[in-house]
């Protein structure tokens, strides 16, 4: 049974108090490259927002109208993914063609969206707790929105930790690390406050 | 038959998507017809978009200098583009200074077409045409160095004494791409159905080690030119000329249509610089010229002569000799330079010519490189 | 191991006729990415350090530009030949750089070992730690790196 929450609490907690990144840590592999570059940072959050509203919402439609039916729920790993993967390929030929310094700046990273665990975390998120289309399309839509600023929140940080003295063992990957622990730390204040289930 | 419908709903969810993707690359990768406006409506192309400006542009007959066949690896392709096609990429930015960006200059091997542009390119490249000739005569002139002549049957090439022109390397060997690479014209100006080349060989370079290897007279080659900007100038200025090996050709060029011209009242001064007797080439022919030229100085010089004591003409370094011979025989008059050669050798005549007292602004070369 | 664009890409400018008409990976077998890991084993085997190594063979290539094509005695200890060629050749990982065709023989004047060094393979040694596929004519195999401290 849908839970009874306003799609629009939702909105807020998937990007504050159940933030996929800080309190899920889902995603964390293109946060902790990229986030090294606040340009290509804006770019790829971007980048996850659509792909992440746009596969939330196709993924409850076939959900509920295909695998459900047919009773083929067990298959709703490889179909999510699937549906995510073609979502990719067709956002990596629209950047490509709009914006080909974007499309090169962030690589490798693009066709990675698509193993990026947040964007399955999301859907399956929505499978178990039964979300309906309005309240699916708000939480991946705040889902997106909270990797986003997320990340560019990381970048922000460490181009301020750029100019600091971090011992060299620390120095890049190391340092990384414990400013996103900080920064779940401090977003853990949040838990609690909106109920997501 | 319940088994089926597993394998079914995969099936056909991933076959509509298949088929999204299929649909969205054919709309997003067609850019449709477009239209290039060159120098201000000098000429306008109507194209089809979705490839590199420099292979529409060639398709067209219009030929951009490029010595490496549009790879993005030689920064010969600049050209300004007055639209706005979107910063500059990272494959562009190697070859361009910060003056050239801020004029909108670009490769146009990677700017690729994809709405209508104006661009504007100088104008001696509408002169610019693609030959397809007949190898006439290939002669070994030294071990490494050979002399190659090329009948473009019915064409005419029309271009300065200095020019160079693109080879065209097909694929051969393990090679499986074309290449393209720049060499000067040795041949007249006024024989316009040739064009003849100086090509040294090159250790595992691409178009010498074709030309020295699977080259042979009677094969079809195309070429493309004529470019550059490299020739003598128009004032009475005293010319001294140094070049070795191949760096000889465009000056074999620029002598010999000087010297049909009649234009011989200039002092030429050409000094070949090689290491022993089989570096050298063109001796009698040379010696010939300056026979006939009263104001046409050869000056051949070996840094290794033999030691039977055959060579009678200078020794040491072309450097070494150049210097002298600006102190002592050629003097303080108004004088020009002129060098074909390796960055090196280049530098190296540069100092002696700037020792010399001579302004770097009336030194020129043959700058392809 | 699944290879990343740079590698790719970096992989696709060896092969013969992209750069130069022999490629960069000669007869190996291996990928680059295994090519440069084996190599950098034998290096620290030798207790050979690239930066170091290429510092000594710039210097040695820079004093033998000074003989214009000639061969040149270094210090008494190597015999070195530069020639240069005209135009510049890029480093096959993309975006690296424009080398001059210049290359370097040098003689161990000692031992009379003698390698092959090019401005490019120089860059590939210090920057990549890519010392060429075996079998390519311009590999600078880690044994015969020894030259450098030839006395």
């Amino acid at each position: 049974m849908a839970p009874d929450i306003h799609p629009f609490t939702l909105l807020l907690a998937s990007i504050f108090t159940s933030n996929i990144l800080l309190a899920n840590f889902l995603g964390m592999c293109s946060f902790i490259s990229i986030s090294k570059d606040m340009t290509s940072s804006n770019g790829l959050g971007m980048a996850v927002t659509g792909v992440l509203t746009i596969t939330g919402m196709i993924n409850w439609v076939v959900l509920k109208y295909v695998l459900v039916p047919l009773d083929l729920l067990y298959l709703r790993f490889i179909v999510f993914i699937v549906v995510i993967a073609a979502t990719v390929q067709v956002l990596e030929m629209v950047i490509d063609r709009i914006s080909p310094t974007l499309y090169m700046a962030l690589g490798i990273f693009l066709p990675l969206i698509t193993v990026n665990c947040a964007i399955l975390g999301v859907s399956l998120f929505m499978e178990i707790r039964n979300y309906t289309f309005i309240q699916t399309t708000f939480f991946s839509l705040g889902s997106g929105l909270g990797w986003w600023m997320a990340i560019m929140a990381l970048s922000a940080i460490q181009k301020k930790i750029a100019n600091a003295p971090v011992p060299a063992g620390l120095k890049g990957p190391g340092i990384t690390l414990i400013t996103i622990g900080f920064m779940a730390m401090a977003f853990i204040g949040f838990s609690g406050m909106l109920i997501v289930q | 038959m319940n088994f089926l419908v597993a394998p079914l709903t995969i099936a056909s969810i991933a076959g509509g998507f298949a088929a999204l993707i299929s649909i969205v690359d054919k709309h997003v990768n067609d850019y449709g017809d477009v239209t290039i406006n060159i120098n201000s409506d000098k000429k306008n192309l109507d194209v089809r978009g979705g490839d590199s400006l420099l292979t529409t542009l060639s398709s067209e007959g219009i030929f951009i200098p490029s010595a490496c066949g549009g790879r993005g690896s030689c920064g010969a392709c600049k050209c300004k583009i007055v639209t706005d096609v979107g910063p500059h990429l990272p494959t562009e930015v190697p070859y361009l200074t910060k003056e050239e960006m801020g004029d909108n200059i670009r490769l146009a091997c990677q700017i690729k077409v994809k709405k209508d542009l104006e661009l504007q390119i100088p104008d001696e490249l509408f002169n610019v045409k693609q030959f397809i000739g007949r190898v006439e005569k290939i002669v070994d002139l030294t071990h490494d160095i050979k002399e190659v002549l090329i009948d473009i049957g019915e064409e005419t090439i029309d271009f300065d004494a200095g020019a160079y022109v693109q080879l065209v390397v097909p694929p051969y060997g393990k090679i499986k791409d074309i290449n393209q690479r720049a060499y000067s014209m040795s041949s007249r100006p006024s024989d316009k159905s040739h064009i003849e080349m100086l090509i040294r060989l090159v250790p595992g370079g691409i178009a010498t080690t074709w030309v020295h290897t699977l080259l042979k007279e009677g094969d079809k080659v195309d070429v493309i030119g004529p470019f550059g900007d490299f020739r003598k100038s128009e004032t009475n200025s005293a010319m001294i000329c140094v070049a070795g090996g191949s760096g000889m050709a465009p000056f074999k060029s620029i002598l010999y249509d000087m010297f049909e011209k009649n234009d011989t009242q200039r002092e030429v001064w050409y000094f070949f610089g090689a290491r022993t007797e089989k570096d050298l080439f063109y001796l009698q022919e040379l010696r010939d010229l300056q026979e006939k030229w009263s104001n046409f100085h050869f000056v051949p010089a070996l840094s290794e002569p033999d030691t039977t004591g055959k060579w009678q003409g200078e020794t040491g370094l072309i450097t070494d000799v150049l210097d002298r011979y600006l102190k002592e025989v050629i003097g303080d008059k108004e004088r020009e330079g002129y060098l074909c050669g390796s960055p090196g050798m280049i530098n190296a005549c540069n100092n002696v010519f700037t020792e010399n007292g001579m302004d770097l602004d009336k030194i020129y070369y043959d700058s392809f490189a | 191991m699944k290879k990343t664009p740079e590698i790719l890409s970096a992989e696709r400018n060896m092969v013969p006729g992209v750069i130069t008409a022999e490629g960069f990976l000669g007869d190996d077998d291996l990928s680059l990415s295994e090519i440069i890991t084996r190599d950098e084993c034998e290096m620290r085997a030798l207790r050979l350090e690239f930066n170091v190594v290429a510092d000594i063979l710039e210097h040695i290539m820079a004093e033998g530009e000074k003989g214009l094509g000639e061969p040149i005695t270094i210090e008494d200890r190597w015999l070195v030949q530069v020639l240069e060629a005209k135009g510049a050749l890029p480093c096959p990982f993309t975006h690296d750089g424009l080398y001059k065709k210049t290359a370097a023989e040098i003689t161990c004047l000692k031992s009379r070992e003698t390698i092959l060094v090019t401005e490019l393979s120089l860059h590939l040694l210090r920057q990549h730690h890519f010392l060429q596929g075996k079998g390519s004519s311009f590999r600078l195999e880690p044994s015969k790196l020894g030259v450098i401290f030839c006395e």
